[in-house]
């Protein structure tokens, strides 16, 4: 592969779109000749638009597009030697199959029986001889999509490109066409350039990948490459499965992970630099606790087909237990019965007091007001209160417009999270009241009762990046009664995921103490992003 | 129900002796007449040249403006449709009249033309009238038609076309126009049928020679108490526009690749 010479290159692309939208933010790539390049990225990342900037559909707003030594900014797309298969294929409806292979070869004013000998050639490339005469628009996705590659090909481009060829069909064709796509590409001998956000697809048919984010590279590489050696948590993260780490390089070939110090081939850190560590699913053994580099807890086991997934908590989770106080009824009803309000009492941290508005205390206090006739909702009309930002409890009034009122208490207490720093997490939740009918009438309680204690968790190191949060709790929500009862809200702490070929059984495993050993080669230090 | 005058027509036209329905005669002498009678059968030729002249104009006419309003952008494209409908709110009657003013001696168009060095041309109750009319009121619902079966192909085609060395001339001939041909074909039949049998737009603007079928029809229902053979000769006209409508979607299948297998 070294002896070829780039055929495209990518020099500082910007693609900035009209309404102010960057999408390219400098793109700078080769592409051999002879080569499958994919561009992998989520949707959004600018592959598509690259695609188009090469394809002559778009022209980019700073940068240049080298095509065999020659700029190509002023040609238009008719005039490029490459062909694109479209993501739906645009095929023409109104020509048979024949007719839209030819098509490109009747533009260039081909003679009958050239034509017609390309054309069967191709049929026979993509395994559909014999439907010449075919209406396309009756044709399955998979066939589509041949006549679509034969279309392109047919007129010997030297770059063929494929926008997401493979999207609309289903998961086995897509497999069969993967591997027709990398044959066709062997025997035509040119460069394919493949846009996708499956890594699947990536890794499989690829000579090149290039990873991309938000209008920016982040890896080319070969697909082995990018798999174990990927040079960021989002490479990782997107390139099949990962455990990756927060960790801190103590020096040339030794990490430091939750307090556990693992050797590893990597260096050229900064001593006691803080690093991303990522090691496969595959690569983690299961073993006695006594053996193992880090101890855990089995806590599922998924059988997956070929292997085993399992998941260990080597850090538990951060929890949190509040107070439901269970009451009666918390309802007003006006003297002539036509107007219904109720509300409850609620706990709000002293560092939130200046955050509520009407609106958020109405939303706080599930304040509402109803006709029990028709159920219709009314509207509160007038909320008071006089609030401190000092502990104590502060009475409240909600009031409809026809003048019915109730009074609750909002409590402001200074309340304690609960900070975890091993795992690096933080979890708070609040006590709060109920009625019966509230919690028996809830159609996914637990999201409720998240909502209801206002439960939350974070990553300590960044207060913004929010933690799953899961609930538990004792009673049975179908019979409660008037009480006070406990629930737990907690994180996941640190779970790895294990790939094991060795027989799981779920009953026995779940709940054990495990540990876990790596081979040093098999741990990736990487720079934080 | 929706049989019924149909049914009645076709009893008419094959019978004789006023519209008693229990003494009647079985006869063929209704279409005799008009097929002998060289007055008659020249109106027709007259009618089936005309509405054949209007259906060409409209399809000249109405293309290009269709093609403008699919291709520009979707608020324009609302607005301009809104336009070319607009017009058709208003009875067909009704603006008939208003070209009698504009067409007249002395109207707007003689006006025009005055200027140009030739005064007093009267193109009212002439042919070229007439023409004007039909294409006035029947170019809308062509260009609507065509103007839907521009707005239905997918885009993607044509950067398919480019994308395979199609200049803009040859993406238009090779993709565009077949795949706008269905509407075209409807356009041509939502012209050509009503040109073919229209009365009032002949007679306001065509003056009291200018006979069209529809004019003889309207007549002889209306005027001669003829009913057997006006409807007998709106036989006829249905037969002849079966016929030309079944000729025009042959020609469709030609034009748009119609395949063995297709459909």
């Amino acid at each position: 592969m070294e002896e070829k010479r780039p055929l495209i290159q990518f020099k500082n692309i910007v693609m900035v779109f009209e309404d102010g939208q960057v999408v390219l933010k400098g793109i700078d790539l080769d592409i051999m000749e002879n080569e499958f390049v994919t561009l992998l990225g989520p949707s959004g990342c600018g592959k598509t638009t690259l695609l188009r900037i090469l394809g002559g559909f778009l022209e980019p707003s700073e940068g240049k597009v080298i095509f065999d030594g020659e700029d190509m900014a002023k040609l238009p797309p008719y005039k490029r030697e490459l062909n694109t298969v479209f993501q739906k294929y645009a095929l023409f409806p109104h020509l048979n199959v024949y007719e839209n292979i030819a098509f490109g070869l009747r533009i260039k004013k081909m003679s009958n029986d050239v034509i017609e000998q390309k054309v069967m050639k191709m049929l026979k490339l993509i395994g559909l001889e014999g439907y010449e005469k075919k209406n396309v628009t009756l044709m399955s996705g998979g066939q589509q999509q041949r006549v679509a590659i034969a279309r392109a090909l047919v007129n010997e481009p030297k770059v063929l490109l494929l926008d997401e060829p493979l999207g609309a069909l289903d998961l086995k064709l897509r497999k069969e066409m993967q591997y027709e796509l990398k044959r066709i590409q062997q025997e035509v001998g040119i460069t394919f350039i493949y846009v996708t956000h499956d890594q699947e697809e990536a890794l499989t048919m690829s000579d090149k990948i290039v990873v991309m984010k938000e209008g920016l590279i982040q890896q080319i590489g070969t697909p082995a490459d990018i798999y174990n050696e990927p040079v960021n948590r989002y490479v990782a993260d997107f390139i099949g499965e990962s455990n990756i780490l927060p960790g801190k390089m103590i020096k040339d070939g030794l990490v430091e992970i939750d307090d556990v110090q693992f050797p590893c081939l990597d260096e050229g850190f900064a001593p006691n630099e803080p690093v991303d560590v990522m090691f496969r699913p595959e690569d983690l053994e299961i073993v006695s606790p006594e053996k193992g580099t880090i101890t855990g807890t089995v806590e599922s086991v998924i059988f997956k087909g070929m292997h085993y997934e399992v998941i260990v908590e080597t850090v538990p989770g951060t929890t949190v237990t509040v107070r439901m106080r269970v009451i009666k009824n918390n309802e007003v009803t006006s003297e002539d019965g036509k107007e219904k309000i109720s509300a409850n009492d609620f706990f709000v941290d002293i560092e939130d007091v200046p955050d509520l508005d009407d609106k958020e205390i109405i939303a706080r206090a599930d304040a509402q007001a109803w006709d029990p006739q028709s159920d219709d909702f009314l509207s509160i009309a007038k909320v008071e209160y006089d609030l401190k930002q000092e502990e104590g409890e502060y009475p409240v009034t909600f009031t409809t417009a026809s003048g019915l009122s109730i009074q609750k208490t909002i409590s402001v207490v200074d309340q304690k999270y609960v900070k975890n720093p091993r795992a690096n997490e933080g979890i708070m939740a609040f006590n709060f009241f109920k009625t019966v009918d509230e919690i028996t009438e809830s159609q996914a309680l637990d999201t409720d009762l998240k909502t209801w204690a206002n439960a939350q968790a974070w990553k300590l190191s960044d207060e913004n990046e929010k933690v799953e949060v899961y609930v538990d709790y004792d009673f049975d929500p179908e019979n409660i009664g008037v009480g006070t009862y406990k629930v737990t809200f907690s994180t996941a702490g640190r779970e790895l995921k294990v790939r094991t070929a060795a027989r799981q059984e779920e009953d026995e495993v779940i709940g054990t103490e495990v540990g876990l050993s790596i081979a040093p080669k098999e741990i990736h230090v990487m720079h934080k992003m | 129900m929706l049989l019924l005058p149909v049914l009645l027509l076709v009893f008419y036209a094959f019978t004789n002796s006023g519209n008693g329905l229990i003494s009647f005669r079985f006869t063929l002498q209704h279409f005799a007449k008009f097929f002998t009678d060289p007055d008659f059968v020249s109106v027709l030729g007259r009618s089936l040249g005309i509405a054949v002249k209007t259906t060409i104009l409209c399809v000249l006419l109405g293309y290009p403006v269709a093609y403008f309003i699919a291709g520009s952008d979707e608020r324009t494209r609302n607005v301009l449709v809104l336009a070319i409908t607009l017009p058709m709110w208003i009875n067909m009657l009704v603006r008939t009249y208003a070209w009698i003013g504009i067409l007249s001696k002395g109207g707007f168009v003689s006006k025009i033309i005055g200027l140009f060095g030739k005064p007093d041309v009267e193109i009212l109750y002439t042919e070229a009238a007439v023409l004007i009319g039909m294409v006035y009121n029947f170019l809308p619902f062509m260009i609507l038609e065509i103007n839907t079966s521009l707005c239905k192909m997918d885009r993607a085609l044509l950067e398919a076309g480019n994308d395979l060395g199609a200049n803009a001339v040859q993406r238009f001939t090779r993709i565009t126009l077949p795949l706008s041909i269905p509407g075209v074909v409807s356009g041509i039949s939502l012209v050509f049928l009503p040109a073919v049998s229209s009365f009032f737009i002949p007679k306001l603007l065509g003056g009291a020679q200018y006979f069209l079928i529809g004019n003889i029809i309207e007549n002889q229902f209306i005027t001669v108490g003829e009913w057997n053979f006006g409807s007998a000769i709106s036989m006829i006209m249905a037969l002849i526009m079966m016929g030309s409508m079944y000729l025009v979607r042959r020609f469709e299948k030609v034009v748009s690749g119609g395949k063995e297998d297709r459909r």
